[in-house]
Order: C-alpha cells, then sequence, then structure tokens
C-alpha cells in the first residue's frame, strides 16, 4: 500500500530566506505523524504545502499515492493553526456549509454533524450564532468541522494550541480513536512531550531542514546511550570515580548514570553492588526533547537562532 | 472549477445576507424614502392653494378689471378639467392711489406684515413700457401662483396692445395660443412617441446601477477582509479554490443585490405605481413605458459592470486585514465608479458625440454611459459591441488580477503590505521564488 503522505526534496523560499529546504518524509497508513520543531521551523509551511494551499517551489508532494486532486482534498480533515469560524453564521449553518465544501450530501452531513455534538455536548448550541460560544465551544466546533466527511487522514497544525485542558484531554481521545481506525493523523506541534505520548512516528524539523525522521521507539532506542538510574547513597565523587562511568549526575534519591562506550551494564552493576548497597536501579530511555537535542548538536546546529 | 463548491459558496454568501435584518431595513427604508420623499413633493404642490388677497394699484386706470376676470376665467377652465382639484382662489381688490405711489406702498406694505393682504400689485404705465410690472408678497418664491399671475396679465396686455392697434379680438385669441412641442425619438423601426417616461425610467435604472457598484462592490472588499479578520479563509481554502470561493462571493453578493431590486420593484408595482400614475397625470409627462431593450441594456450592463467592479474590490481587499487599511485604495474604485456619473451631462445632452462615445467604450464608464446612451439614443450597433466586447475583455483581465492577488493576499496577515509588494504577488509562481515575506507563521 502507498504511503498516506510522501514529500520529496520538497522545497519552499520566501524572498530570500528558505521556509522549507528540501524536505523529504513518508508518513505511512494508520500511524500518528508528528511534525516538530521549534516555531519558525516550517512546520506550518510544510502542511501548507501537502494542503496545496501554498505551492511547493521545488519537489514533489504525493498523497494518498499521488500528487494532490480536488478528489483527495476531499478526503483530509485539515484543521490550520490559524483557524477562527464565520462568526455570525449559526453553528449548524456553519457545519453544513464547511462540509457542502467537501462534497458531502446535506443528509449525511446532517446525520454526522448529529452525532458529533451528541459526543461533544453541543447539541443546544447548533441553532447559536458561532458569536455567542464560548472560546471552547468554537474550538469543539472547529474540530468537528475538520472530520464532518469522515476523512481519511487528519492534518492538524497545531491541535493543541490555545486549546484548554479539558479539550485538550477530549481531543486526544478522539485522535487515538480514530487512529484505531485506521486512519492517519498527521500534527505538527513546538511542544516535544505532547508529541512524544502520541506519536508512532516523528520527523524533527529545525531551521528548515529535516534532522531527524523515523519511528519513535527505534529512535529512542537508538538514541539510548546506556543510561541508568542508580538509588544509591553515595557522595556524588565516589559514583564518578565507578569504573566505567562516562559521566554522572545527581538526581532525585540517587544518580543518573551514562556509562562509558564498551561497558557492559551486567559488568558495571556488578562492580558498583561490591562497592554501594544499591536500593534499586532502572534502565532509563532517552527523552524526546534529548534526542532532539543531540540530533541539533549532531547536525551541527546548536544555534537555533537564525540569522536574518 | 467544481461547479458544486461553487454553488455552496454563493449559497452562503446569499442567506447569511439576506437573512440579516440590516439587508431588510435597507430594503425597505429606501422605497419608503422614496415614498416619503413623494409624498412631501404631492403634498406641497397641493398646499399651493387657498385665497390669495392681492390689492391692484392700477396706474394705468384699465387693467385692473380685465385682469381681474382673466384670473376668474382661468381657474373656472382649471376647475372645470380636473374637478376637485383645489387651487389658487384669487381675490384682487383695486386699490386707489393716496397721496403719492410711495405713501401707497407705504401703506400696502403695513397691510401685508398684519397679514390682511397677501400682496399687492403695481400696474405701472412708465414700467409697462419696459415690460415690467412689480408684485410684493411676503412670499415671492411660490412659483405656481407667480406663473399664474404672470401669465395673466401678459394675455391682459396683449389684448389690450391688440385693442390699441385696431385689431380684431378674434386675432388676439389666436395670437395666444402656444405651440405644444411633441418630442418623437427616431429609432431604426420607426419614430416612437417620448413622453419622458421611457427617460425617467432610463435614469432610475443608471441610478440603481451607480449604486450598486458601489454598495455591492464594496461588499466583496468588506466580505473577502472579513474572512481573513475571522481567520476562517484558510479552511475554507483547504477544500475550495481561491478562485471558486471569489467567485462564489462575487455572485453571491451580486444575487443579494438583484434580490433587492426584485422586492423594490415589487413594492413600486403595488405601492408607488399609483403615486407615480397620480404624479404624472398632474404633470405633462404620460406614464412610464419602459421597452424591453432598456431592461435588456440594462441587466447585461450591470451583470459586466458588477463583476469588473466586484473584481477590483476583491483585489483590494485581500491584501488588507482591516477596512481602514484598504480604505486608501478602495478610493480608486470609488472615483472610477464617480467619473462615470460625471460625464452623465454631456453623454445626456449629446448621446452620440466624442464624450458620449468615449465614455461608453471607456471600460470604467461603459456600463453607465453606454447604457444610458441606449436609452436616450441609438448608438451604432459596432459601437455597443465594441463595448460590451472592451467589458468583457477588461473584466476577465481583472478578474485574473483579483484572482491572483487574493490567492496570496488571503493567507497573509500582519504587516500591511506595500503596493510594490502586492504587484509582486501578481507576477509570483511558484518556483520562482518572488513571493517577498514569509507569512508570520511558519
Amino acid at each position: 500500500m502507498t504511503a498516506a503522505i510522501e514529500l520529496e526534496n520538497v522545497s519552499k523560499i520566501f524572498g530570500k530566506f528558505p521556509a522549507v529546504d528540501s524536505l523529504s518524509f513518508r508518513v505511512p497508513r494508520g500511524v500518528v505523524f508528528g511534525l516538530l520543531g521549534p516555531n519558525g521551523a516550517g512546520k506550518t509551511t510544510t502542511i501548507r504545502m501537502i494542503m496545496n494551499i501554498t505551492a511547493a517551489d521545488s519537489g514533489e508532494i504525493r498523497v494518498l499515492g499521488n500528487p494532490m486532486t480536488r478528489e483527495t482534498q476531499n478526503r483530509i480533515g485539515y484543521l490550520p493553526e490559524e483557524r477562527g469560524l464565520y462568526r455570525k453564521m449559526k453553528v449548524l449553518d456553519h457545519l453544513l456549509f464547511l462540509a457542502a465544501i467537501k462534497e458531502v450530501s446535506r443528509e449525511d452531513a446532517r446525520r454526522r454533524i448529529g452525532d458529533w455534538v451528541e459526543k461533544l455536548e453541543l447539541k443546544p448550541w447548533l441553532k447559536k450564532k458561532v458569536d455567542e460560544l464560548s472560546k471552547g465551544m468554537q474550538q469543539k466546533v472547529q474540530f468537528i468541522a475538520t472530520v464532518v466527511h469522515d476523512p481519511e487522514i487528519l492534518i492538524l497544525d497545531e491541535p493543541f494550541s490555545g486549546l484548554d485542558p479539558i479539550n485538550t484531554a477530549i481531543i486526544k481521545e478522539y485522535l487515538s480513536d480514530f487512529r484505531q481506525r485506521g486512519k492517519t493523523i498527521v500534527f505538527s506541534t513546538h511542544v516535544l512531550e505532547q508529541a512524544e505520548k502520541l506519536c508512532d512516528e516523528i520527523c524533527l524539523l529545525a531551521r528548515s531542514k529535516k534532522i531527524l525522521e523515523g519511528n519513535l521507539r527505534d529512535l529512542k532506542r537508538r538514541f539510548s546511550k546506556d543510561m541508568l538510574h542508580l538509588a544509591v547513597d553515595a557522595e556524588p565523587s565516589e559514583i564518578a570515580s565507578l569504573p566505567g562511568v562516562a559521566t554522572s549526575q545527581p538526581v532525585n534519591g540517587g544518580y543518573l548514570v551514562v556509562l562509558a562506550p564498551g561497558m557492559d551494564q551486567r559488568e558495571f552493576l556488578r562492580r558498583t553492588l561490591e562497592r554501594h548497597p544499591l536500593r534499586g536501579f532502572s534502565a532509563r530511555e532517552p527523552e524526546l526533547e534529548e534526542i532532539y537535542l543531540d540530533a541539533v548538536k549532531a547536525a551541527g546546529m546548536e544555534e537555533t537562532r537564525t540569522i536574518e | 472549477m467544481n461547479w458544486k463548491k461553487v454553488f455552496a459558496v454563493i449559497r452562503r454568501e446569499y442567506l447569511e445576507r439576506v437573512r440579516t435584518k440590516a439587508f431588510w431595513i435597507a430594503t425597505f427604508l429606501v422605497p419608503a424614502f422614496f415614498l416619503g420623499y413623494m409624498a412631501v413633493q404631492f403634498a406641497s404642490i397641493r398646499k399651493t392653494s387657498g385665497e390669495r388677497k392681492v390689492a391692484v394699484v392700477d396706474l394705468t386706470g384699465h387693467l385692473a378689471q380685465p385682469l381681474a376676470s382673466e384670473l376668474a376665467e382661468r381657474e373656472e377652465a382649471r376647475r372645470q378639467k380636473t374637478p376637485g382639484s383645489r387651487g389658487i382662489h384669487w381675490i384682487l381688490e383695486p386699490w386707489p392711489v393716496a397721496g403719492d405711489l410711495d405713501r401707497t406702498k407705504d401703506l400696502l406694505r403695513k397691510e401685508v406684515l398684519d397679514k390682511k393682504l397677501y400682496g399687492y400689485l403695481v400696474l405701472d404705465p412708465t414700467l409697462l413700457e419696459k415690460d415690467r410690472a412689480e408684485y410684493y408678497s411676503i412670499s415671492v418664491s411660490e412659483f405656481v401662483a407667480l406663473e399664474q399671475m404672470e401669465r395673466a396679465i401678459n394675455a391682459v396686455l396683449l389684448r389690450e396692445k391688440i385693442r390699441q392697434q385696431g385689431l380684431s379680438a378674434a386675432l388676439g385669441k389666436e395670437l395666444e395660443k402656444r405651440v405644444d412641442l411633441k418630442t418623437l425619438k427616431v429609432t431604426s423601426k420607426g419614430a416612437t412617441e417620448e413622453k419622458g417616461g421611457g427617460i425617467i425610467a432610463a435614469i432610475v435604472f443608471l441610478a440603481i446601477m451607480y449604486m450598486t457598484f458601489f454598495m455591492y462592490g464594496f461588499q466583496n472588499l468588506r466580505g473577502v477582509i472579513e474572512e481573513k479578520t475571522n481567520r476562517i479563509v484558510e479552511l475554507v481554502i483547504a477544500s475550495v479554490r481561491p478562485t471558486e470561493l471569489m467567485l462564489g462571493k462575487i455572485i453571491g453578493i451580486g444575487l443579494v443585490g438583484l434580490t433587492q431590486y426584485l422586492v423594490w420593484s415589487l413594492v413600486a408595482m403595488n405601492l408607488s405605481l399609483p403615486a407615480i400614475a397620480g404624479m404624472m397625470a398632474m404633470g405633462e409627462a404620460g406614464a412610464p413605458t419602459i421597452p424591453v431593450s432598456t431592461i435588456g441594456y440594462f441587466l447585461l450592463f450591470f451583470i459586466l459592470g458588477y463583476f469588473l467592479y466586484a473584481s477590483i474590490y476583491t483585489a483590494i481587499g485581500a491584501p488588507f486585514n482591516t477596512d481602514q487599511e484598504a480604505q486608501q485604495l478602495a478610493m480608486i474604485p470609488s472615483m472610477l465608479i464617480v467619473s462615470g456619473m460625471a460625464v452623465y451631462p454631456a453623454v445626456m445632452n449629446n448621446p452620440n458625440g466624442g464624450v458620449a462615445v468615449f465614455a461608453s467604450l471607456f471600460p470604467f464608464t461603459a456600463p453607465l454611459m453606454m447604457f444610458l446612451r441606449t436609452a436616450v439614443a441609438e448608438p451604432p450597433v459596432w459601437q455597443i459591441g465594441l463595448s460590451i466586447l472592451i467589458l468583457l475583455l477588461s473584466t476577465a483581465g481583472l478578474a485574473w488580477l483579483a484572482g491572483r492577488i487574493y490567492r496570496v493576499g488571503i493567507l497573509m496577515y500582519g504587516k500591511k503590505p506595500t503596493i510594490p509588494e502586492i504587484l509582486r504577488w501578481v507576477r509570483y509562481r511558484p518556483g520562482k521564488a518572488l513571493q517577498p515575506a514569509a507569512p508570520t507563521a511558519s
């Protein structure tokens, strides 16, 4: 089966400033894919190019196996970062309009809108004007607008920005629901903790370039540097002087120890036990943020401030 | 072009506007205002009635009596022509000269100020030699009354002169007769009588067109900016092409305008037509007979002109974030529309002259002026054809230009773009990397 989305050497230049620089990545079907990076890394431009809102200067973008067509556009649910609603429209009319421009028949649209407002507790507001809704409720309406045509792919640009905790929880729940039903979800965020919990696959961007891509679990394994957490009572100098320790730092109730290259984990623990009684130990996976910082360092792009 | 999507946009634009209170208020306020205006006019004409007691200082000694009977005769004739109509009833009171004329005038002035007299007339032979008579009154702007008095005096004087020359009174009657100029419009199909109704209708149509270009053209600008400030446009663009959205908006808003005309025509047919007919009967103009060709040309030039101006307004709205920012550039189409009306007198006076030909071919004045020419004269067919062709080409060109600006502009937030920047958007093609500024979000 073809990938949900594929980018090949896609570039976009605004004036002299490259917003996206020969970017390639692949989003397999049925995964949650995170497009990550700090503000200004090129995430929104990339998403807009996938959506065919902005045209790429060079490179190729394929959605569901082909360059974006009108027909594929109707199979995508898009939540832009800059999102709003027609303020004077009634909620139901608004959702019917957004469904109509996705070529959903009026009956289908009515039925689906009915289901969604039931789920999201918006039913009493259907006949109200968007103006009269709280911000949180407007966000729910925007979410329904994104999914009302039952899309195969969801593309969400910073979906959680500006969301209150309750709506964040609701949206996360429905996203995992979508994934269960085999849909593909692509979302961008600059908050790495969110991505860590939700994503199967990620693509890290920094300064318009891709610096890392792949399955999150594989990446964690690749970037784990034999890190151990030791619950032990000892002086920092005693831990640092243990054989095979590259670096160590005190953390809550113990130390976080990175082993020197080539040091065997079991051998290290045996030697440590000879000197200090351990209350416990655990292997620790790197957090996404650490992976990100390492990758940035490896790419020689520590200075994330752009020179303009 | 996906017409299903365009239709969805048209439907939204149309329904959302027609459902607003503002639309219905405007729709009913305009005819109400118009009817009110006519009622005031009507009332003020009817008000020129009642008694006018006027003193006549007749220094000639033999004009006061014939004048009084002349006025009475005219009053009687009018009453027979339209029974029940109220008009002015003149009561002439001969006033002897007491002492010298100035003293008499002083006295009369007081009488007028005390409201005992409406006014006084001085028939002085020395002044009559110079074709002058003097009428004094507190109100000297009652044109209906003044005209009656003037005509009566002229008639009396004419008769008097004929009598002095020893000619027959029958000749006097003949000389009083005036020629009624009957106007006939020459067309290729022959000549038809033009009672003024057709021209009035053409002017009403012209005013409607003029107003629509302004009002509904500007609605396009506001609509575009509103979509930007509401941050809805990107969500829509993900499903609809910018050109489809633009077209849908223009058509939807245009239909709102047409709906308004429909309501107005229905109101006019049911309410104001009897009133207009009544006014026409009082005046000399006949009831308006609107030729089918006028309606046809109206629709044609209305649609062409509306699309032309709507495109310009859309292009001007797209780069900006607030109405205020767009205001300055919005002057351009406004001036162009006004310039169409500025040449109106020249075209009206000489519908086939040089100014008229130019104004009806120049695309920005053509919709209004070519329509006017077809209504009041018969311009050569090649000129009508050329005007339509130029309009079609300019509209297509401007729509294309607007589309290019729109496409880039609707996604631009933040800083107000400069005109050179906007012009660069027109030339921008993906792959050429001419897009000047990065969007605020990336």
